[in-house]
């Protein structure tokens, strides 16, 4: 019975994030990042100021780690291209230099901090083989002439 | 002398019945070892390595269109250099499952599940047919890439897929609880030592 009461706080803390925190962020890979920056990476726990003042720090934990393993799902699914236009778009909001976000990522590998602790090690690997490609990529057209890039707009691929 | 031997044969029986009873319960260990061994390989098979959105898109044909499309043959060879590795991962997971679940289906499922003499031939053959078509694919993705062979990792999917719907009814006698239990056991001799 506490299992499901459980359980139905955590739906309700997770509903909480996606209609109230969550929206104001769109891209998976943002949602990535995002929720993997309040997790502890000493102990693993997600802590959310605004859900705890609601809910139960273990109901909190759970319905971010939910939401986490969700956009990591969505960002395994996405195709090359898209994550491609979803690091462009990334990097435009972080408004750090092309050149040194591709360089200081292809280095430190700051992706593999990022996924959820109990996501099974084919998909993580998986989804870092893809971030070096979609690296690779960018890479390839920084030190190009934008018209020789694959034709995408980052505008159009993350309307779809 | 007649008691010297006399005590000998007793000593001898003695240990005799030591060492059988440690060879039991031994065995009786290395049994809950396999069933528990053979469950993690049953979920792990079908929460990870068959379900259609995993393997799809690890051979998705539009990631290839895609680099292809950039007309750089550096960017194209490290794509299928990464998506070989992917790809060779994803069937030496799906083939030490598999040994796994044979383990079981060759010792312990013997015991406790009903499988009919008719059941027990045709999973031995899809054991065989599923290690062969994953070494082949395996031997394809190495030399030839990951797009080399797409009707193999179909049958490898199809036939896995089978052999996971029977090994579940095998595993039918094992309610949750008994794997918790066995899981809990195994972790505590785990930190025991």
């Amino acid at each position: 019975m506490n299992n499901v009461l459980k359980r139905t706080d955590v739906l309700q803390a997770a509903d909480d994030l996606r209609r109230h925190t969550l929206p104001s962020i769109a891209l998976p890979l943002d949602l990535l990042i995002y929720l993997a920056s309040t997790r502890d990476y000493n102990t693993g726990f997600y802590y959310h100021d605004g859900l705890a003042s609601r809910f139960a720090q273990e109901v909190v934990c759970e319905a971010l780690a939910d939401c986490h393993r969700e956009a990591f799902q969505e960002l395994v699914g996405a195709s090359l291209e898209n994550l491609v236009a979803q690091m462009e778009a990334y990097i435009a909001s972080t408004q750090t230099s092309p050149h040194d976000f591709v360089v200081a990522w292809k280095k430190l590998e700051p992706y593999r901090v990022a996924v959820p602790v109990d996501s099974d090690t084919l998909t993580s690997d998986f989804l870092f083989s893809n971030f070096r490609i979609a690296l690779a990529i960018l890479q390839a057209r920084l030190n190009t002439p934008r018209t020789a890039a694959p034709a995408s707009s980052p505008h159009r691929l993350l309307a779809q | 002398m007649i008691q010297l031997v006399l005590y000998l044969v007793l000593g001898a029986a003695f240990l005799a019945s030591l060492y059988a009873f440690a060879r039991r319960s031994a065995s009786a260990e290395g049994g809950a070892q396999i069933i528990l061994r053979a469950r993690q390989a049953l979920s792990a098979l079908q929460a990870d390595l068959l379900p259609p959105q995993v393997f799809e898109r690890i051979f998705a044909n539009g990631d290839y269109r895609y680099i292809i499309s950039a007309g750089d043959p550096a960017l194209t060879a490290m794509f299928l250099s990464e998506r070989r590795k992917i790809a060779l991962s994803w069937v030496e997971q799906i083939r030490r499952q598999i040994v796994s679940l044979r383990e079981f289906h060759l010792g312990s499922a013997r015991l406790h599940s009903q499988l009919s003499p008719r059941v027990e031939a045709r999973l031995a053959f899809e054991f065989f047919t599923l290690l062969c078509v994953c070494r082949f694919l395996q031997l394809a993705l190495y030399l030839r890439g990951p797009y080399a062979a797409p009707r193999m990792v179909g049958r490898v999917v199809a036939v896995a897929s089978r052999v996971c719907a029977t090994s579940e009814e095998a595993m039918g006698f094992l309610s949750a609880v008994k794997v918790d239990r066995l899981a809990g056991k195994s972790a505590h001799k785990m930190t025991a030592l």
